[in-house]
């Protein structure tokens, strides 16, 4: 370990790291626009210029490698001098676009203008004029003249996705970042180069002038997308889930996270949400609360379970939900309603295994190694073979299916729902609305679900890495958890939260609290 | 006076081919030098003095010495790339003497160690590439090249590869970059070309004109060679000198000589009518002298570089009254301008910026704070970036402004020039 | 320090007081009869008050010199009001030198409190706080102010020029 000073304060570093690593790991900011921890080095910004003592010449602090006793500074006046014209430099022929640019609030140039300035600009010369909204492929926008040519990109399609297609055309400053003519910005992972683009160059078409980010929240989640369980931060407001982008873990995603994954905040999105729980048959659908219509389905499956007995009754699971879910409904199922008919729906087995190298895994459920572990505990072992044997053999009288919260990546949901037409009673708990079910003769019951981004509970990958998440919004407040929804379907009443219980004590009881709704 | 020590024989064209030069003492010192060790050649060049004559002037044997031990091939690559403005020494020895560029590398590739080399030639010598590689076809059939040369067992192969029109690429790393196949942008540096270069390994980058200068180091040895020049600069060079002179050219000098000796002896002083005005000693990215400074320059490292100029590649500029220097300066910023790679943010927007700013005064549009700007933006682009261009940039613009104050002064006041029917280029 | 003026003998003497208040009264409008035009009094709504240029009035979207929006839903005027009455939708405009304009501006006027930040936090002179106030409207009416009443509706005639295109901005090299 070796130790240095920069700016006064001692760090300890390992060998062969270089100063702007030793700088955030001690915590302190320096000014840097094309050096990135999960790219190579290029050295072209030109802004993380640093004072080393006993060396004349300014050093760039990402590829100079840090000796034991180094004292390293960037408060004195001459690097921030430096700093300042290193920024007005980029800021020349930078359009004035902050109006239309998404990437305001978030932008580098900004962030740095407001530290540094040279508030006074000395340009009066013409700004270079280049392209503007550049369709670069399917999902990412270009804009060259906002490019500050950091070149972020192009390592990244270089060095991680390995597709090799951006590049540096021309030279001088009329350089510009672009594609080749028959070879467009189509890869599984094209979205990352909007993430690192420090300006708004790149723009995600999917984002594109939806919101301004001062307006968004972050909370920090797991990707549900598929088993890798990339570590996501999900921007929202009241409004609703707007994006989903990458967030930094060694183990599981370094830095970055796969095109699909950033599609997983739409099916969260009240527009795409069961908001009230359906229930009844073909041409005779009425609306519920969702925790009535699970009592009352509840009720059904229990008369059910005394007239046919109790291999009358089998649960369907998905790997969509929270390994708590799963151990709550499971112990619920084989405790009170003595049932071991669980089964887990897998949807693509002959895609299971796939991996493409980087993160996008075949197995598109998040936790589908919990909910193994979750039926190994229970020693609960059944085949989906058996389902469908007692499905022909008409024994189940009630199904009941948690359905997936991510329906894109369950295409054969209609297929499923052909199996199940047979079943006489079907409980479908799910987070949006489901078509098929629509034209369903027997008695349904719709049961609006809770997502990911509005559980507290834990996800564990393909490896077997368990990882933990909070509440991160609700989006809609009146849907249940998995394990409510099973416990109201055994019985059982739902227990307040301690914050519930306080409140519910304590609120005044009045005319106007009891009758509330009457005005 | 001129010293004829590489130039003696290029008069005669016979001197192209191989037998010619063989006539005239060729390939002899090739023979002497694959009897000695390598490791005495290095020596004997470090004890010479011998400077880089590409611009940088660093010792070359130093730069020799850089070269690790450690088991990689190494390779020599002889920079003709020669972009410089206002250079033109290597063009001739190339056209006039391809043979003994041939002969000067495999003696430093012997030296190195080195078993593979290429001369990068610029694209735009056409008549440079046919002859030299002509002249590599007649040297690989007898034999001076390949395997086993003359029979002492070192084996080596040249290749000449071609530029297209970059003059980046005449900067080491850029070139390095340009012969990999990528786009000819300079390197980060560290690591150093000597350590890890070409391919990622070590490579040793010289100017044509060094490595022809290793051949009469070799042949009359180190003591000899340091018989002309001064102390630290030792030896002879070419100057190209073009401008306002009666006779320009190429002319081979000792280093140390008086300027002033050069332009009114060697090439006959300014036209008639004329006075001297300005020197440009080094290159178009030397700081410019004025007259009064040139009186006390000598043509060596030292001495210009007390006058705050450089000697660089040795292309003497010579400009008499009848030119205006904002429009000389509008010139070598365009210049600028256009070659910049564009991988670093202070030169690729600097040189813009310097040259929208010089032109704006030229064509009348000039604030008298432009000047003072010229003078910021350029102290900003220097010591800042990958490679030198940026200070190549700004180093004239600087001097140019400093020197000539009165007549960017007039430009903006007045907007036209000082001088009267001066020649305007328009860009 | 308070001044305490003692009552003086004669106003004990509520006569006066009386007399001089009523002489007062009596001496306007007696003025006033005689000379009507230096009432200060404005005889609404025949006339109206001439407010000065920086009004704060009701809200104008500035249009450019061929008649489209001015505004590229930068969403500025939204952030800085401090009532939060502006709701902006935006969307990808087809001229890629205009790229962004807004679908949807609407105010709430019941809202705004017409403090004027919107207009000082526009960077393209979009928005301007007009010289018409005074609407009035019954209950039930629509408060809403969409693009159509802030920038076409008839008394603006045709919509009001903002003070610098685009056009020019990139004509110029900016």
């Amino acid at each position: 370990m070796l130790k240095c000073k920069i700016n006064g304060k001692e760090v300890e570093v390992p060998e062969g790291t270089s100063i702007i690593e030793a700088f955030k790991l001690s915590g302190q900011d320096i000014a840097h626009y094309c050096w990135h921890p999960g790219l190579s080095v290029a050295g072209v910004c030109r802004l993380c210029m640093v004072e080393i003592e006993g060396q004349p010449k300014l050093q760039i602090a990402c590829n100079t490698q840090v000796q034991d006793g180094m004292v390293i500074n960037n408060n004195s006046e001459t690097v921030k001098d430096v700093v300042r014209w290193g920024l007005d430099f980029h800021l020349i022929n930078h359009p004035l676009d902050c109006p239309i640019c998404d990437q305001a609030g978030e932008c580098g140039l900004q962030d740095q203008y407001m530290q540094f300035g040279k508030y006074t600009p000395e340009m009066a010369e013409r700004k270079v004029k280049k392209r503007k909204v550049v369709d670069l492929g399917p999902t990412v926008v270009l804009d060259t003249e906002r490019c500050i040519l950091c070149s972020r990109c192009v390592r990244f399609t270089d060095e991680v996705s390995k597709t090799h297609e951006l590049g540096i055309f021309n030279r001088g400053d009329r350089s510009e970042i672009g594609t080749f003519k028959d070879r467009p910005l189509d890869n599984k992972y094209s979205l990352n180069t909007v993430d690192i683009c420090p300006v708004g160059a790149l723009t995600s078409k999917d984002f594109r002038f939806r919101q301004r980010v001062w307006y968004l929240k972050t909370a920090e989640s797991v990707c549900p997308g598929c088993s890798t369980g990339c570590n996501v931060n999900v921007y929202y407001n009241e409004e609703g889930l707007w994006r989903v982008r990458p967030r930094y873990n060694a183990e599981v995603n370094g830095h970055w996270m796969c095109d699909e994954g950033r599609d997983t905040y739409k099916f969260v999105n009240r527009k795409a949400r069961l908001l009230e729980a359906r229930v009844g048959h073909k041409d005779s659908w009425q609306s519920e609360a969702p925790g009535s219509a699970a009592k009352q389905a509840g009720v059904k499956l229990k008369e059910v379970l005394e007239s046919e007995g109790p291999e009358s009754v089998a649960l369907v699971l998905t790997g969509q939900y929270t390994t708590e879910e799963y151990e709550a409904a499971i112990g619920l199922f084989q405790s009170e309603l003595n049932s071991t008919l669980i089964y887990h729906w897998v949807n693509n087995p002959e895609s299971f295994e796939d991996f493409d190298g980087l993160l996008l895994r075949g197995d598109k459920n998040p936790n589908t190694k919990g909910l193994l572990q979750a039926l190994e505990q229970a020693g609960i072992d059944r085949p989906w073979q058996d389902l469908l044997d007692r499905l022909k053999a008409g024994s189940i009288k009630t199904l009941v299916v948690a359905g997936p919260e991510n329906q894109s990546v369950f295409p054969d949901q209609l297929e499923k729902l052909e199996m199940f037409k047979e079943v006489e009673n079907l409980i479908w708990l799910t987070a949006g609305p489901v078509e098929g079910l629509e034209h369903r003769a027997k008695p349904t019951w719709q049961i609006p679900l809770k997502t990911y981004i509005e559980k507290a509970g834990s996800f564990v990958n393909h490896q077997g890495l368990k990882q933990s998440f909070q509440v991160g919004t609700i989006v809609v407040s009146s849907a249940l958890t998995l394990a409510e929804a099973v416990t109201l379907l055994a019985g059982q009443e739902l227990e307040l939260s301690a914050q519930d219980q306080i409140l519910q004590q304590n609120r005044k009881k009045n005319f106007f609290t009891e009758t509330r709704g009457a005005l | 006076m001129e010293i004829k020590l590489l130039t003696e024989h290029y008069d005669k064209p016979e001197y192209r081919s191989l037998e010619g030069y063989k006539k005239h003492n060729g390939y002899k010192v090739l023979a002497k030098a694959l009897k000695m060790e390598p490791k005495a050649i290095v020596e004997e060049v470090k004890a010479s003095g011998l400077r880089g004559r590409g611009g940088a002037g660093f010792p070359t044997g130093v730069k020799w010495g850089f070269l690790p031990n450690n088991g990689e091939p190494r390779y020599l690559l002889c920079n003709a790339d020669e972009g410089e403005p206002g250079t033109f020494k290597d063009r001739l020895m190339m056209e006039r003497a391809p043979h003994q560029l041939i002969e000067g590398m495999i003696i430093s590739a012997f030296a190195i160690g080195s078993q593979k080399s290429y001369i990068y030639i610029r694209g735009e010598y056409d008549d440079s590439i046919r002859i030299v590689s002509q002249a590599l076809k007649e040297a690989y059939a007898e034999g001076l090249l390949g395997k086993n040369i003359l029979g002492s067992g070192f084996d080596h192969d040249m290749d000449v590869y071609v530029g297209a029109g970059a003059y980046i690429c005449g900067e080491e790393t850029g070139m390095i970059s340009s012969l990999e196949g990528k786009k000819g942008q300079p390197k980060l540096k560290p690591p150093f070309p000597a350590v890890k270069g070409y391919l990622g390994k070590p490579t040793i980058v010289n100017n044509v004109e060094t490595l022809a200068a290793v051949i009469p180091i070799v042949d009359k040895g180190a003591q000899a060679y340091r018989q002309h020049g001064t102390e630290k600069s030792a030896g002879t060079k070419l100057f190209s000198v073009s401008g306002n002179v009666q006779r320009p050219g190429t002319y081979e000098v000792a280093l140390g000589y008086p300027l002033m000796d050069l332009i009114n002896n060697e090439c006959g002083g300014v036209k008639p009518g004329r006075k001297l005005k300005a020197v440009i000693p080094g290159g178009s990215s030397a700081p410019v002298l004025t007259a009064e400074e040139c009186a006390r320059a000598n043509m060596d490292y030292e001495s210009l570089a007390q006058l705050g100029s450089m000697l660089g590649s040795g292309a003497v500029i010579v400009i008499d009254d009848s030119n205006c220097m904002v429009d000389l300066l509008g010139v070598i910023m365009h210049f600028y301008h256009h070659e910049s790679c564009g991988q670093c943010t202070p030169c690729r927007e600097g040189t813009g910026w310097l040259n929208k700013i010089v032109h704006s005064i030229v064509s009348g549009h000039g604030r008298l704070q432009d000047i003072d700007l010229i003078v910021r933006v350029s102290e900003h682009m220097m010591g800042r970036t990958i490679c030198a261009l940026s200070d190549a940039a700004a180093l004239p613009a600087i001097s140019f402004v400093k020197k000539f104050r009165e007549e960017f002064e007039f430009y903006v006041r007045e907007g036209r020039s000082k001088v009267k029917g001066a020649a305007h280029v328009e860009m | 320090m308070s001044i305490v003026k003692k009552p003086k003998a004669l106003s004990k003497w509520y006569l006066p007081g009386i007399l001089s208040g009523m002489g007062f009264t009596f001496k306007k409008l007696v003025t006033n009869l005689f000379n009507p035009k230096a009432m200060p009094t404005l005889n609404y709504p025949e006339e109206h008050y001439q407010y000065g240029p920086r009004f704060k009035g009701n809200h104008v979207l500035t249009v450019k010199k061929d008649g489209s929006l001015r505004c590229t839903a930068c969403m500025l005027c939204a952030t800085n009001c401090p009532a939060d009455c502006i709701k902006i939708v935006a969307s990808e405009h087809e001229d890629p030198t205009v790229e962004k304009y807004p679908i949807s501006y609407e105010i709430d006027m019941l809202r705004c409190v017409f403090c004027g930040f919107c207009e000082e936090a526009c960077p393209v002179d979009a928005i301007r706080m007009g010289p018409e106030w005074q609407t009035p409207a019954l209950n039930g009416s629509n408060f809403i102010y969409d693009i159509q009443h802030l920038a076409y509706r008839p008394n603006l005639k045709g919509g009001i020029q903002s003070r610098l295109d685009d056009e020019e901005r990139h004509k110029a090299g900016i």
